[in-house]
């Protein structure tokens, strides 16, 4: 894992933030909500694989 | 990863993650997650020279092996118990962290009860059978 990883999702966050205030304000909250929901997703996609190294690597240490 | 750069990283995932907190909650959260893990992460790769000590002593002073290992499944089981824990506690959710809380515990006692065995079976051939 890089530190490259959480400004990556800093990142994402701002950028989903941006668009959803700006598809707010023009008055599409549908499409304001999908680009919420694709932005937690994508983050999710890349903390998962992410939590699953963390685990294995302490059930491996530990002798889990 | 030095000590000053955990820190530095910490402060900094926390600007970001209470900037981003009043208009995208989830992936806030998600970034403190990232930052918790990578920090854990770079720990634990130093973590496996102090193992290695540690068992060195302890064979050197000819202690059964089997302790140390109940110990360390009790650490590990600790560590990710906390992790999970604060994790429920940073999303809000209380109960789900006293509850992942208490199974900690119960793993922790339950993997410790051949300790508890072993004793228990010294007090009693001290005592000649006797209770």
């Amino acid at each position: 894992m890089d530190v490259d990883m959480i400004f990556k999702i800093a990142a994402v966050g701002i950028i989903v933030a941006i668009l959803n205030q700006l598809l707010v304000r023009s008055g599409r909250e549908e499409q304001a909500m999908l680009t919420t929901l694709a932005g937690l997703i994508v983050v999710l996609t890349m903390i998962v694989t992410q939590i699953s190294t963390l685990f294995s690597t302490i059930k491996t240490l530990f002798g889990l | 990863m030095n000590i000053a750069g955990i820190c530095a990283l910490a402060v900094v995932t926390a600007v970001v993650s209470l900037t981003l907190k009043k208009y995208n909650g989830e992936i806030s959260l998600m970034l403190c997650i990232a930052g918790c893990i990578f920090i854990f992460l770079s720990l634990l790769s130093s973590f496996t020279t102090l193992y290695d000590t540690v068992n060195k002593i302890l064979s050197n002073a000819g202690i059964n092996v089997t302790y140390i290992t109940v110990l360390l499944k009790a650490i590990g089981i600790c560590f990710v118990t906390e992790f999970a824990c604060d994790c429920c506690k940073d999303a809000g959710q209380t109960a789900l962290a006293n509850n992942v809380s208490l199974a900690g515990k119960v793993m922790v006692i339950i993997t410790a009860i051949p300790l508890y065995n072993e004793i228990l079976n010294t007090v009693l051939s001290l005592t000649g059978g006797a209770v």
